[in-house]
């Protein structure tokens, strides 16, 4: 079942969580919500749910109506941050209750209620612990039987709020695989909130980036880390390195070395701010007459398949290099040594009023 | 035993313990065997007579018929205003809250008078009550009213906190798996809260068998009509019969002491399930 928010406006007292959103979720796709805590994210899962009422806007559920529907009459599987199980009934009550709470001419006779709750333990891989209450399970586990209770009823359509926010980093590791494999399998359209920008890159098929009650940019994984719409969706997503500049015709003096414009990159103000990130900048012992900027090397982190490397430039700011492991045995660099940086890409946004973080 | 660096020394705790059970021995355990000693002074025989006779009957009917009417509806008003007040944000939150708090903080003879100038004769309604023919002061009415006033904050009191600190994602996770409004309450909040609320209903129940200073005010003492336990007890007393008066009296403490008994049961459970959430 596909999902269709327009123009979505939810105000709290004098407090407005959400302006104007508008997003489409396709049939059988994975989104994901991602941005920082108070940009609304959660209170736009909600309204999917029905738990919270917009103040303007409509909620289309395969292009029908839905707004003024119920939450209990929606059928939306919800899975809550903290996952809300039932604490006075055991884990095969829990996942019964959407099966045993039907009005009575669409609810299986109770036999048949037992084979489902099983078999959806089983995918969940949490029939030997049936019988436990919450509080005798690991969050990782109560994780799953919320998932299994949200998928009892048979949802069109799975919301989840945080859903590995609660866990500590290895199981979340195996349990967003997981909730990709089972997604795959079902191929149910679902729709989780998340913080963490890796969790969104790794499982999304199409990330929504939201700051401060609006969208900020739509896209799939790689659209939104490498083609950011905005200075917030390219600060929010991975490291990046900045440098102030002014534009001057079609090229922009960054400090030391100035760039050509890309085309069609309009800029009203002279005041630019150039992005990139720490893998779109090359290291050289010599400069290359190419716009190039002297730096240091003041720290080399060389775990892991890229090395790090944290340059100091002449004017004090720090920069972030990624370069692969073979460049750097090349290039022998060590601490202390001056090079000469050029960047590969870099994308120019006007100078916002207040600037986040340093830079050039 | 802990490590002699991390408690008191030895005469410091024996001599707190002592204190403590010589308090206790004085104005608990002293008095409340003297109300048996003296109930059963003139024999079983009298004891039986007292607790027989047709007027202490009539008040005990009349005490069980007062606790069973306002029990159960400070029940629901707990339900519904503790609900009310953990589950939804809206204006004068706090004034109901302390609202709900009046009938603790009010001394029970005003409770009785304020239903007086209500209600009483030279009332504000008493007008209206006497053109239609009746009578709430000085009848069972009365009793049930001030009753039920001094009792209503017990059962919201008890689940305020607890249905706060529960919040409702649960119902929320209820409604989203396709339960409607009376469903959620039956299966999902009822039980959260269903030993939080025996605990309230139980303190509520011995305050509404107990109650003497409001329900004196508005009762009449009309022996066999309008007198429940407590003032029966006080119009023997009155009269010199003090065997009587402790007998009767021997069945509020009873009363009381099964409340205790049924009270700390229902607390380790409310613990457990505390510990369980």
């Amino acid at each position: 079942m596909s999902i269709e928010l327009r123009a979505i406006t939810k105000i709290f007292g004098d407090f407005t969580a959400l302006h104007d959103v508008s997003v489409t979720v396709p049939t059988g796709e994975l989104v994901a919500l991602l941005g920082p805590s108070g940009s609304g994210k959660t209170t736009l899962l909600r309204i999917i749910a029905g738990l919270e009422t917009p103040e303007r806007g409509e909620v289309l559920f395969d292009g029908k109506e839905a707004t003024h529907r119920t939450a209990s009459d929606r059928r939306v599987g919800f899975v809550f941050q903290h996952y809300a199980l039932f604490r006075h009934m055991s884990v095969f009550d829990n996942v019964a209750f959407g099966l045993r709470v039907k009005p009575r001419r669409e609810r299986l006779p109770e036999p048949a209620i037992a084979d489902k709750v099983h078999e959806l333990l089983r995918l969940v891989q949490m029939e030997r612990l049936s019988a436990r209450y919450s509080s005798q399970l690991s969050g990782g586990q109560r994780q799953r039987v919320a998932l299994a209770r949200a998928l009892a009823v048979q949802p069109k359509i799975l919301l989840l709020d945080e859903p590995f926010g609660a866990l500590d980093a290895q199981v979340r590791q195996e349990l967003r695989r997981w909730l990709r494999r089972l997604h795959d399998e079902i191929g149910i359209t679902s729709v989780f909130v998340t913080h963490d920008q890796d969790e969104a890159l790794e499982v999304a098929d199409q990330v929504v980036v939201m700051h401060e009650g609006r969208v900020e940019q739509i896209g799939t994984p790689e659209e939104v880390y490498e083609h950011p719409a905005t200075p917030f969706v390219y600060h929010f997503l991975g490291n990046v390195n900045l440098f102030h500049g002014r534009v001057e015709g079609d090229k922009v003096n960054l400090g030391e070395f100035s760039m050509q414009l890309p085309t069609g990159a309009a800029l009203d103000t002279p005041q630019a701010v150039g992005y990139a990130r720490p893998h779109l900048l090359e290291i050289e012992l010599q400069p290359t007459g190419a716009p190039q900027f002297k730096a240091t090397v003041r720290h080399i982190n060389a775990a892991g398949p890229m090395v790090k490397v944290e340059l100091v430039t002449g004017s004090g700011s720090v920069m972030h290099a990624e370069i692969a492991q073979e460049r750097y045995r090349q290039l022998q660099l060590r601490k202390g040594v001056p090079v000469f940086v050029s960047v590969k890409e870099m994308k120019v946004f006007n100078a916002p009023q207040n600037m986040l973080g340093g830079g050039i | 035993m802990n490590g002699p660096s991390l408690t008191e020394p030895r005469f410091v705790r024996w001599g707190l313990i002592a204190v403590t059970l010589v308090y206790l021995g004085i104005f608990l355990v002293i008095p409340l065997a003297a109300v048996f000693v003296k109930a059963l002074e003139k024999g079983v025989g009298v004891y039986w007579a007292a607790v027989s006779d047709p007027a202490a009957l009539s008040a005990i009917r009349l005490t069980l018929t007062t606790a069973a009417i306002a029990v159960p509806l400070n029940m629901l008003f707990g339900l519904a205003a503790s609900w009310a007040i953990a589950k939804f944000e809206f204006r004068g939150k706090q004034i109901l809250m302390t609202l709900i708090d009046v009938p603790f903080s009010v001394s029970p003879v005003i409770s009785g008078m304020i239903f007086v100038l209500l209600f009483g004769a030279q009332g504000l309604l008493g007008p209206w009550l006497v053109a239609h023919n009746l009578k709430i002061i000085f009848a069972v009415p009365g009793i049930v009213l001030a009753t039920v006033f001094v009792t209503f904050p017990f059962v919201a009191r008890e689940l305020i906190p607890l249905m706060e600190a529960q919040g409702s994602e649960e119902e929320e996770a209820a409604v989203t798996l396709g339960a409607n409004g009376w469903q959620t309450f039956w299966r999902v909040t009822l039980p959260n809260v269903k030993w939080g609320l025996l605990y309230g209903v139980i303190l509520c129940n011995a305050r509404a068998m107990g109650e003497f200073g409001a329900v004196s005010v508005v009762s009449g003492h009309i022996r066999g009509m309008t007198n429940t336990l407590p003032l029966h007890v006080e119009i023997l007393y009155n009269e010199y019969q003090f065997s009587a008066a402790f007998a009767v009296a021997s069945l509020l403490c009873l009363l009381a002491l099964v409340t205790l008994a049924a009270k700390s049961l229902v607390e380790r459970k409310v613990r457990v399930g505390k510990e369980a959430a």
